[in-house]
């Protein structure tokens, strides 16, 4: 078994460092010294998305956690990150033009990412954005696919009444700014079509 | 996006797809522009989806209005099969 300190380290060295020794023995157990709180839960995380098993016991300066187990293969081009990828939609355009051509590329785009296997862990609609998941829309039955597969929608509760579409929602929940602000502050990446 | 039995219209021109799209969402007619299909070729990506029940009334107001498709495919489990297009 191996073990390093990562105590008194700062984000992200310790989530690098566990991700070095595990590369660097795989199917060995690592015992990881961290200190409490951010640290430990991001590189529990990190763990855990991978595929280990953790175990966590707390010491008086610190905690550990017993990281055990194999990864799960990485595909070649996946990005490595920790925490969830969150997908920004602030228009029902999609980039900057004709409004005719803009939708249709908006509705293409949705509808395309149903082909792909790595989706966003969220979902948030913003700003004319919220149409998109509104009754009339033509991607509804898109979104609700991509909520079938775990994809967490979601549309700021005050763009719905500018529009006054709040009763028309029909994809996905209605969330509020400080939702919002914490998705993108917290999100590994955060991708703006 | 394209179930068992739909349609599938390739354009191979996205001004083309677009007006067709107009033409049948004037009409009233169930459709939806999709991306076309990997396994379709379709130079602009893009094509018209719609309901086996609709194709007729489709494809004879695409036909009529000098929109019709390059080609037309339906689903049939995990091919699409080339299908004749309606023009009565």
């Amino acid at each position: 078994m191996k073990i390093i300190d990562c105590r008194n380290m700062a984000c992200p060295l310790p989530v690098v460092s566990v991700k070095r020794a595990l590369a660097e023995s795989p199917g060995e157990a690592l015992q990881v010294l961290l200190d409490e709180g951010a640290p430990q839960e991001n590189v529990a995380r990190f763990a855990v998305n991978r595929g280990f098993s953790v175990a966590e016991s707390v010491e008086e300066d610190g905690v550990t956690l017993m990281i055990t187990g194999t990864a799960v293969p990485i595909c070649a081009g996946e990005v490595s990150t920790v925490g969830p990828t969150v997908m920004l939609v602030t228009s029902d355009c999609l980039g900057t033009g004709p409004e005719e051509l803009g939708r249709l590329l908006m509705k293409n785009f949705i509808i395309t990412l149903l082909d792909l296997d790595h989706l966003p862990d969220r979902l948030l609609l913003v700003n004319s954005g919220v149409l998109l998941a509104t009754e009339g829309s033509e991607v509804l039955e898109a979104l609700e696919q991509l909520g079938s597969r775990g994809v967490d929608i979601l549309s700021c509760g005050i763009c719905l009444d500018y529009f006054h579409r709040r009763n028309k929602l029909v994809a996905g929940a209605v969330t509020n700014m400080l939702t919002i602000a914490e998705s993108l502050l917290t999100a590994a990446r955060v991708v703006r079509p | 996006m394209v179930s068992e039995g739909d349609y599938v219209a390739i354009f191979n021109s996205i001004h083309r797809v677009m007006k067709a799209e107009r033409l049948l969402k004037d009409r009233r007619l169930p459709m939806l522009l999709i991306p076309a299909p990997r396994a379709l070729s379709a130079d602009c990506g893009l094509a018209i989806r719609y309901a086996a029940v609709d194709r007729q009334a489709v494809e004879e107001a695409l036909t009529g209005g000098g929109l019709a498709p390059e080609h037309v495919y339906v689903k049939k489990g995990k091919e699409f099969v080339k299908a004749e297009i309606s023009d009565r």
